[in-house]
């Protein structure tokens, strides 16, 4: 295939699109084994190679669906919400586990990446009073096991497959 | 399972489009796709090269409608997304979906404040369920002055100061001041009104206009203290014990100084106003007597007192002062009522505001403004004020810029907001001026060598 990169570069500029993403596809199965798809905030970690979201409790509903089934998949799609120089439509399917032991600080490890992608979050959090419950947030951490990768985004030629060992 | 219709022109507003299924081995993927509106309840659907469609026939396939728009400065605006639920079967060698629910959220519908308060209770039942699978008690954590601050809605404070301020600077103007009695009214004073913010939080939420409301400003809807667990009722009730001793033992120690009777009077009447402004059976503010009390209250009750424990006398000049000033204090809660009216009248909270056609409440406004600067240019030209108070007209033309942006918005919670913030700044300008009119008067007179009352 006249585009197939050698996996470590693709590798590369896969993690730039999810470094650089504004949104992504988050996909879990609720009780019903149906799937279930919102639209998130990745932040993803270069040097633990983890992928994370924080998820507030008034939107805890997902937070039970993925404890029950950790079983997840998340699609980074969309040139205009991809800062990246390279753009790849990027399935991701790994484990997810939810850390919500504590709800007011720990998530806050997170703040620097969020900061990256959302530069005036830091003016909503010193308001935290005005949404106190929004404030409140568990942590859903990703290790992915596989990326499914349309180089270019083009959905016309075959995904290039890279199993995560 | 019933098919829903699909608004193709709905689906125009949206960026990105995915598809989401679960595979043999039962775990979630979503992959971008391509769709068209086949039939009002069906979808084309084209997979990307690399899915096999016989992974996803037969199976519930979601497809999710997204769409945001990337701000230059970093992050982004106008979120919405929309997920219909489909069964998708092979038809002539195309996959064709049909929707049978859907969920989403648009930005531009349900703003975000309001999105999230339509998630209280969820999170409320989320965190006890996990208080009581790890032996814990969660709760919003804002630290302790932050906390004290929501729940005792300490910047509406400036009402009662405002009040105060009136009835000690006609005394000041007329030669009587001490500073000790000054700033134990003030503190009386204060925690009467941080008992009264947190009893109408209690009743409000107990008998539902609070939680009925799921489009809360800062300045409206209440605390919510209670909704969001900031606090329990237990502490609640115990803080409104504390501020009521506070303004009791203030009170009884000026009634023993100053005049056991006139003050006893003035205290029983405040805290009439004060526990009876929502709590049943008098339920005031749920009768279309919630204005009236506030007027009341900190009108006449906190001016004369105020003016009387410098004085130790009545005189008509505090009572004609608390008039102007009554009004005002009133209408920072008459404005903050228009927001809450939809959810007011369903508690049957029935304030003014609710009573009202949305055209009297804007003439009222508009004549209670008018009323309050009346009285002030009267009582400058009658000689009953000095003319030093005319300065308060300085907020006329601020008044009817805030006037025109309530009426603009009325209707529109969160575009109201800065007037809502603008109105309490008219208010509380007007009646700080007003105090201070009183204040320069004396030093002005002896200086000037002249009296300036005509």
């Amino acid at each position: 295939m006249p585009h197939f990169k050698e996996q470590t570069e693709l590798m590369d500029e896969v993690e730039e699109v999810m470094r650089q993403s504004l949104v992504c596809i988050l996909t879990f199965t609720n009780e019903k084994g149906e799937p279930v798809s919102h639209p998130m905030l990745p932040l993803y970690d270069k040097e633990l190679k983890r992928l994370y979201f924080t998820s507030s409790v008034l939107f805890s509903k997902k937070l039970e669906d993925i404890k029950r089934n950790g079983n997840v998949s998340v699609l980074f799609q969309g040139r205009s919400f991809v800062k990246a120089e390279k753009y790849h439509a990027v399935t991701l399917k790994g484990s997810a586990r939810v850390e919500d032991e504590e709800f007011s600080e720990r998530w806050m490890r997170l703040l620097p990446l969020w900061r990256e992608k959302e530069p005036y979050i830091d003016a909503y959090l010193k308001r935290r009073v005005a949404l106190p419950l929004f404030w409140e947030r568990a942590v859903i951490e990703i290790t992915p096991r596989e990326y499914v990768v349309w180089v270019d985004g083009d959905l016309s030629r075959p995904p290039v497959t890279i199993r995560v060992s | 399972m019933g098919s829903i219709e699909i608004d193709p022109k709905e689906l125009s507003r949206f960026t990105e489009v995915s598809g989401s299924y679960v595979d043999k081995e039962g775990n979630p993927v979503s992959v971008p796709i391509e769709v068209e509106v086949k039939a009002p309840n069906e979808f084309r659907v084209k997979l990307p090269r690399g899915v096999d469609p016989r992974e996803v026939v037969g199976r519930k396939f979601t497809i999710i409608f997204n769409h945001i728009t990337p701000l230059p400065i970093g992050g982004y605006t106008e979120r919405r997304y929309l997920a219909y639920r489909c069964e998708i079967r092979s038809e002539g060698g195309e996959l064709i979906a049909t929707p049978y629910r859907r969920y989403g959220w648009d930005e531009g519908k349900i703003p975000f404040f309001q999105y999230c308060e339509l998630t209280v209770n969820n999170a409320k039942k989320y965190l006890k369920r996990r208080g009581l699978e790890l032996g814990s008690t969660f709760r919003p954590k804002l630290g302790a002055i932050n906390t004290f601050i929501r729940i005792t809605r300490l910047p509406f404070l400036l009402a009662s100061v405002i009040s105060v301020l009136a009835g000690a600077s006609v005394a000041f103007y007329q030669g009587y001041f001490d500073a000790l009695i000054f700033a134990l009214t003030m503190i009386g004073i204060a925690s009467a009104h941080i008992a009264l913010n947190m009893i109408n939080d209690y009743f409000d939420t107990k008998l539902g206009a609070d939680v009925m409301n799921v489009a809360p400003t800062p300045f409206s809807g209440g605390s919510r203290s209670l909704i969001y667990g900031l606090v329990t009722t237990g502490r609640l009730t115990l803080l409104i014990a504390v501020f009521s001793g506070i303004t009791l033992g203030i009170g009884a120690y000026l009634a023993v100084l100053r005049g056991v009777f006139q003050i006893s009077s003035l205290v029983a009447l405040g805290f009439f106003l004060i526990y009876f402004y929502t709590a049943p059976p008098i339920k005031l503010a749920y009768r279309g007597l919630g204005e009236l009390a506030v007027a009341l209250g900190f009108g006449p009750v906190i001016v004369i007192g105020s003016y009387f424990v410098q004085t130790q006398q009545f005189a008509l000049e505090p009572v004609l002062v608390s008039i102007p000033v009554g009004l005002l204090i009133m209408l920072i809660l008459y404005v903050n009522e228009i927001p809450d009216s939809p959810y007011d009248a369903a508690a049957h909270k029935r304030t003014l505001v609710v009573r009202l056609r949305r055209e009297t409440v804007m003439s009222m406004y508009r004549l209670m403004l008018a009323t309050t600067y009346g009285l002030i240019v009267a009582y400058a030209l009658t000689g009953i004020a000095p003319l030093t108070v005319l300065l308060a007209l300085l907020t006329v033309p601020y008044a009817a810029r805030v006037y025109r942006g309530v009426k603009v918005t009325y209707n529109q919670t969160y575009n109201m907001i800065p007037y809502l913030g603008g109105n309490i700044n008219l208010t509380i300008g007007t009646g700080a001026i007003l105090a201070f009119g009183y204040l320069i008067a004396r030093p002005l007179e002896i200086l000037l060598g002249v009296p300036l009352t005509l």
